[in-house]
């Protein structure tokens, strides 16, 4: 490659990772919002409850927008996330109340049983030939009966143990999940897999003829995509201290929305699993400033599809005119 | 000559009616009275709702795209028709015409977003879902608008359950709509144009097809196939209620998908979902004969439409 012709490396990076710079500067513009409204409607700084609920509230939708993001990546896309998480949720509900031992193993347990649900869809989209969006479609009402088999009724409850760890209501432990997410998702991109979910996702035929296993890849990806959709499942039991084998489901969407909003293709092979983090946070915050706003929460869809609009909108307009200019 | 008949595609609308009417005689079998004249009169009935939204899913679908907006079109449709007819029927046929009018032109906004703005079709019409949601429940006060819980004309309810030729006359109508869909996409340029754009879209561009407009109408008419259903609902149920849209999304992708249309576009036939819708709401109909709970319902529908996408759905590229 001919040195001369090549941008600085900045900004190389910079039309590289459009997608998240966007997001991230979404994402402040954001809390600056969010603050200033909160700061007129309550005379103070929002402190430190408000950052743990805030935080706390979005671990789920962070973990769902990932499982949605491994699956995007690949050219696929994932409508059983929902499913996944009602599933494991229940799970969590009926098993987890017993010594820390069993907790534990239990927390394992419900993490395995996200990969073999990844592993169902995988095998049936790699393996069956089937259209990712049906396959999905399928599982997700075999997911959910399965979640309302094992939870009839709301219920269960949480050890205190394991709610501290993952959704402490006095000190945002998040804060500590958050770089642990961006730090193995690094790792991620680096290892062969990672390598090939974006190979794939770019061009499938030319993933191939480079030895790339089309099928192990698209496996594995649903597969570390349901493990993520069972973490959403756990955390959203210690959120709320107890089960729902429904509470998952405006999750399939939600996904997609925080997936959309973090920069990730849906056409594959482009996006981050940092992007749809930031992303589920921005989808959060747009709740939060709309409460502070007092818009009527009868209308807080419409103002929510109204944002997701405009923020496609642009995001494509701003990552034409970066394209362009260079 | 019989394998010239049947083409691909045509045995995949077979095989989707064969599976109806084996669950059918499952169901005869189950409950003797099942596949009875009433039996299949009310079976009908209630896929034709499934068929309606289908048929404007199927338009979609035909170009490679989706109509995730259906739930909250189906409900707004539902509630227009009720507040603005309130259950006379002098007002029935301004209120159709509102009602038809505002999902083709909330369809048009899907097709703009997605042909003008190049806005993916799964985000727009998912956000266009969030905003008729919005809207929906915002102007009707969370449904306690004075008007809300109004009924719907009489001649709409009779519409939906009086009989022609021993025929419910909404089955009439939906058979005048797959013979009009049928005809569109079958012998007329708009259809060839639809499975063209749906084939390859850049092709047809440069072959002179206008993809936009394409686009924006077969849109349009998702939208106002939904509307219509919303109406139909609220004919057969008497009220709107907040939320009747939600089993639409699913079923109707379900029922174009099993009908052998192309979820990537451009191959299929709306009697092939016509079949689909058929078929999902026989077994649905079977497993309520089973006495199967609601949990056990979700799953075994799950379970037969991946046996169905297993047995004739697969991609045959890398076959």
């Amino acid at each position: 490659m001919p040195s001369g012709a090549r941008r600085s490396r900045a900004s190389h990076a910079l039309v590289q990772n459009v997608g998240l710079v966007l997001v991230i500067g979404l994402l402040a513009a954001c809390i600056i919002g969010y603050c200033a409204l909160f700061v007129i409607a309550q005379h103070r700084f929002p402190g430190g409850f408000e950052l743990t609920s805030t935080l706390d509230n979005t671990m789920p939708l962070a973990f769902a927008a990932l499982a949605q993001t491994l699956v995007v990546l690949t050219r696929g896309i994932d409508l059983s996330v929902g499913g996944v998480i009602d599933l494991t949720n229940a799970v969590a509900a009926q098993t987890l109340m017993g010594g820390p031992v069993s907790t534990t193993l239990w927390t394992a347990a419900i993490l395995l049983i996200g990969a073999a649900c990844g592993l169902l869809n995988g095998v049936l989209v790699a393996v069956g030939r089937l259209q990712p969006i049906l396959v999905t479609l399928a599982t997700l009402s075999i997911f959910q009966g399965l979640a309302i088999r094992i939870l009839p009724q709301p219920g269960g409850a949480m050890p205190p143990g394991f709610t501290n760890v993952l959704a402490n209501p006095n000190w945002p432990i998040s804060l500590l999940y958050i770089p642990l997410i961006g730090g193995l998702w690094a790792i991620f991109r680096r290892t062969r897999l990672g390598v090939a979910v974006y190979a794939i996702g770019n061009d499938t035929m030319a993933a191939s003829s480079h030895g790339i296993s089309v099928r192990r890849t698209v496996i594995l990806a649903y597969m570390l995509g349901g493990v993520a959709s069972a973490c959403a499942g756990l955390f959203l039991a210690a959120n709320a201290t107890a089960g729902d084998a429904t509470t998952g489901d405006t999750y399939t969407l939600t996904s997609i929305v925080a997936a959309v909003l973090g920069g990730v293709s849906l056409f594959g092979g482009r996006g981050s699993g940092l992007g749809a983090l930031f992303g589920a946070f921005v989808t959060v915050m747009v709740v939060n400033i709309l409460f502070f706003a007092h818009i009527d929460p009868l209308y807080q869809t419409f103002y929510e599809g109204l944002f997701l609009l405009a923020a496609v909108i642009s995001a494509n307009m701003i990552g034409r005119a970066v394209r362009r200019r260079r | 000559m019989i394998r010239a008949l049947f083409t691909r595609d045509r045995r995949r609308i077979v095989y989707a009616f064969i599976a109806g009417i084996v669950l059918f005689a499952i169901g005869q079998a189950v409950r003797p009275g099942f596949a009875s004249l009433d039996g299949i009169r009310s079976i009908l009935t209630v896929a034709s709702f499934v068929g309606l939204v289908a048929a404007g899913q199927t338009f979609v679908i035909l170009i490679g795209g989706i109509d995730l907006s259906v739930p909250w079109v189906l409900n707004a449709g539902a509630i227009l028709m009720v507040t603005s007819s309130l259950g006379s029927d002098a007002r029935a046929i301004p209120a159709l015409a509102l009602t038809l009018g505002m999902g083709a032109l909330v369809g048009a906004c899907n097709g703009a977003g997605v042909a003008l703005l190049g806005i993916p079709a799964v985000v727009m019409t998912l956000a266009m879902n969030g905003i008729m949601q919005g809207l929906t429940l915002g102007l009707s006060g969370g449904m306690t608008c004075t008007n809300c819980g109004a009924y719907a004309p009489p001649v709409v309810q009779a519409a939906v359950h009086l009989r022609l030729l021993g025929v419910p006359i909404v089955l009439w109508i939906w058979l005048l709509i797959i013979v009009a869909v049928s005809f569109v996409l079958g012998m007329t340029r708009f259809g060839r144009a639809t499975y063209t754009v749906g084939n390859n879209a850049r092709a047809s561009h440069l072959a002179g097809v206008n993809v936009s407009a394409v686009t924006i109408i077969l849109y349009a008419l998702s939208g106002f196939f939904s509307a219509m259903a919303g109406i139909m609902l609220v004919g057969f149920g008497g009220q709107a209620a907040l939320g009747m849209g939600d089993p639409y999304l699913f079923q109707s992708i379900a029922a174009v998908v099993i009908g052998g249309v192309y979820i990537l576009g451009g191959r299929g036939h709306y009697l092939g979902s016509v079949a689909g819708a058929i078929s999902l709401t026989v077994l649905v109909s079977v497993l309520l004969a089973f006495n199967m709970p609601d949990y056990g319902r979700s799953i075994i529908y799950g379970v037969v439409i991946l046996a169905l996408l297993l047995l004739y759905g697969r991609e045959e590229d890398s076959a």
